[in-house]
């Protein structure tokens, strides 16, 4: 009796904190213990994801975080101003179901979580400031949403059509006003030294994703798509020396299976490349179902991952305008994301992908809520079949449920992948 | 082997490489005449014959010349001389294409001299507008009609003798390429006739412009080069090509962002495989700052003798481990 008199009851953010643990460790514990043995330099990333998310540990308390609603603010700026960037897309069920009660119904899961967290203030490493490129129409309201909830959010201007050169021309100019305001904000100069120093750390950064994705197009894939998308989604929100001290290790321990022929999956396993709206820690809902069904994720199209890594910087003279506006280019000219006006170019990326990474299939998935990718899957649909390159599309959310006909559907085109593989032979 | 060749090349320091090559025939044209170097004038380049001391010559001044004959020399034997002219001009051009500019013109190296003082004065070079950049590329073409249609003009009577080279009265060359030798005599305006005397003071106001637009804008005067737009009009024939493979393009615009003639399609232009476009020069830089393998590379005889190269791109953007300063 005396017992439950003492007992405490648990907060609000006690028990959003022990669902989001939940979640998490239920993944991290799938990754480590449902496949074949992990590479043991993954243990850093396991560790890394169970400290933050089961145990709310803060990573950057001794600098100015710079919260950052896409990818296409560029990182490069932020690390040269003393900042660290915290990309907020967030992937907890937990979190979508709180910002579901300020968004839409028919909102996207990734919008909804992202506003649901922030709205909580229930924050490890809570931003000091939030830039928001308006990028898509629900991240675009959603930074409007989010400042009402008492953070500081600067809109980035974000052109959707990337072919003209006004929208060259508009976001070089969009991302020195960045760089201007965060500048005057952190108080810190802008240097050539260290903008420059900080484009070779990324770049850095960026030439160990790029080996890794080399090891990944051999015919034993050393890797699965999971752990990879582990390791990138990492770089949302980990220290950066620490990232790249990691996923060196990660390196070297993956050649040397590679050199021993170590395949993650097995060795008829179909290999996949995965497209659309991004898997983000923990919801790995579909990238699991794809790698528990016997299939093996080698590359993938999303904005979490290796759209993130892909595209380099490369300057000219090395001046700060220069290195800004090349910045910008890349940010903008190189990216894939559906919001644009024409998609070829995210079509010539699939199919490039399939090819250098001899995949048997694609699949595309996208969140019901998500109107670009949902809007996009018919002419990469299209573009696929014209290829001859076997596609799945699926539509999903956050919800735990419905894993029992997203299971099936994947196993279904994952069988068909073998069989034609079979007939092939 | 081949394969550690292959690296060799591909993954070099391609601005190294460039400005020895560039010092070394700038030497050649420029101060040739000492070392008692004639590789004739029907040269692809500016390397130009007012400069007592050259090398070898600008195939524009005699193309004028033979042009300027009276038309029925022109059409009977004299044109066999014309032809000669031409099938010699391209005979250099078909082994180098553009190449003659962004490694051998003396003009283009001097342009490139300039650019590398401003850097190191810590001034950022301008760029144009994409519109300026589409109406001021064209002006190359009409200083080559100057120089075709001018001696053309002389021949059949409707322009007297002192139109004779009309365009290298104008072109900054002729002032600026005997300085080098110590000769200074070309900084003077012609008063002997009236168009002498318009014509050399342009060519004043083109000299300064030069020194001026070069120093603030990379190769300033190769939009506007006459013998850049002769290049173009027989840039099929030649053995060496730009290639693009489009599949492999991300249109990250780092092509785009090193090119010193500010050509947009060598980033966005994927289905081209012979990107070369009419204002390019063949630096290669594109090639250097590309990081996607083989997105771009340089052929010759159809062969790749330069690739753009991940590893490549790396070296030379100076992508390495980041030393000390660590963020915990």
């Amino acid at each position: 009796m005396s017992n439950r008199l003492n007992r405490e009851i648990e907060t609000p953010a006690e028990k959003q904190n022990r669902h989001k643990a939940m979640e998490a460790i239920t993944v991290l514990n799938t990754l480590k213990e449902s496949f074949k043995e992990p590479p043991k330099a993954m243990g850093y990333f396991y560790d890394l994801f169970e400290e933050v998310y089961c145990h709310q540990k803060a990573l950057h308390s001794d600098k100015v975080k710079v919260g950052t609603m896409c990818i296409q603010i560029p990182s490069e700026i932020i690390y040269a101003l003393d900042g660290v960037p915290i990309r907020l897309c967030n992937g907890f069920y937990t979190d979508d179901e709180i910002g579901s009660d300020l968004l839409p119904q028919k909102s996207c899961p990734l919008v909804k979580a992202s506003v649901g967290h922030l709205a909580s203030k229930n924050i490890t490493d809570r931003p000091d400031m939030i830039y928001s490129p308006t990028t898509c129409d629900q991240k675009t309201k959603a930074g409007s949403t989010i400042e009402g909830f008492g953070y500081d959010v600067v809109d980035v201007d974000f052109p959707r059509t990337k072919e003209s050169e006004i929208s060259r021309e508009f976001f070089r100019r969009s991302i020195r006003g960045f760089s201007a305001d965060l500048s005057a904000k952190t108080g810190k100069k802008l240097s050539r030294k260290k903008l420059r120093a900080s484009i070779s750390k990324i770049g850095y950064a960026q030439s160990l994703y790029h080996q890794l994705s080399e090891l990944r197009k051999s015919s034993a894939v050393p890797i699965l798509g999971n752990d990879m998308f582990l390791v990138t989604n990492a770089f949302f929100f980990d220290r950066i020396d620490s990232w790249i001290e990691a996923t060196e290790a990660l390196v070297e321990e993956l050649e040397q299976r590679a050199k021993e022929k170590v395949h993650a999956a097995g060795r008829v396993s179909p290999r996949i490349v995965y497209t659309g709206s991004p898997p983000i820690f923990p919801n790995y809902k579909i990238p699991l179902i794809i790698e528990e069904s016997d299939a093996i994720i080698v590359a993938d199209e999303t904005c979490s991952s290796n759209r993130m890594f892909n595209d380099r910087v490369a300057v000219d003279e090395w001046f700060v305008n220069d290195m800004i506006d090349s910045l910008a280019d890349k940010y903008l000219k190189a990216c894939t994301c559906p919001v644009f006006t024409k998609n070829d170019d995210r079509i010539r990326r699939i199919i490039e992908l399939v090819k250098s990474h001899n995949a048997d299939g694609v699949i595309y998935q996208a969140f019901a809520g998500c109107t670009v990718y949902e809007l996009e899957q018919r002419s990469v649909l299209e573009a696929m079949e014209k290829e001859g390159i076997s596609i799945l599309y699926i539509e999903s959310d956050y919800s735990p449920s419905q894993h029992g006909q997203l299971s099936t559907r994947v196993e279904a085109f994952v069988e068909s992948l073998k069989i034609k593989n079979r007939k092939r032979r | 082997m081949k394969r550690k060749v292959k690296d060799l090349i591909n993954n070099m320091n391609l601005a190294k490489v460039r400005f020895w090559i560039q010092l070394v025939s700038f030497i050649l044209f420029v101060y040739g005449g000492y070392f008692a170097v004639d590789l004739g004038s029907k040269l692809p380049i500016f390397a130009c014959p007012y400069n007592a001391q050259s090398g070898g010559a600008c195939y524009l001044m005699p193309l004028q010349h033979q042009l300027a004959m009276p038309a029925k020399i022109l059409l009977g034997g004299a044109g066999i001389a014309v032809l000669f002219g031409v099938l010699t001009f391209l005979f250099w051009f078909i082994f180098l294409n553009k190449a003659w500019c962004g490694y051998v013109c003396p003009f283009g190296t001097f342009q490139d001299w300039l650019t590398a003082l401003r850097k190191s004065l810590g001034i950022r070079y301008s760029t144009y507008t994409q519109q300026q950049f589409e109406k001021l590329s064209k002006i190359k073409y009409i200083f080559l009609a100057i120089v075709l249609m001018v001696p053309l003009l002389i021949g059949v009577g409707v322009l007297g003798g002192e139109w004779s080279s009309a365009f290298c009265q104008i072109c900054p060359a002729r002032i600026i390429s005997p300085m080098f030798s110590g000769d200074f005599s070309q900084w003077a305006i012609d008063f002997s006739t009236k168009t002498a005397m318009v014509l050399t003071a342009i060519g004043m106001i083109f000299a300064g412009l030069f020194l001026a637009g070069s120093f603030v804008k990379k190769r300033f005067f190769c939009f506007f080069c006459p013998m850049s737009a002769l290049h173009f009009i027989f840039a099929r024939s030649s053995i060496v090509k730009l290639r693009k493979e489009g599949s492999k393009c991300t249109r990250c615009g780092d092509c785009y962002s090193v090119c010193d003639m500010q050509i947009k399609d060598i980033a966005d232009d994927v289905t081209s495989t012979d990107i070369l476009r009419d204002d390019c020069i063949l630096c290669l830089k594109c090639v250097a700052a590309c990081p996607e393998d083989d997105a771009l590379h340089f052929d010759i005889l159809n062969l790749k003798a330069f690739s753009s190269t991940r590893q490549g791109f790396e070296k030379r953007m100076g992508i390495e481990k980041p030393k000390g300063d660590r963020d915990e």
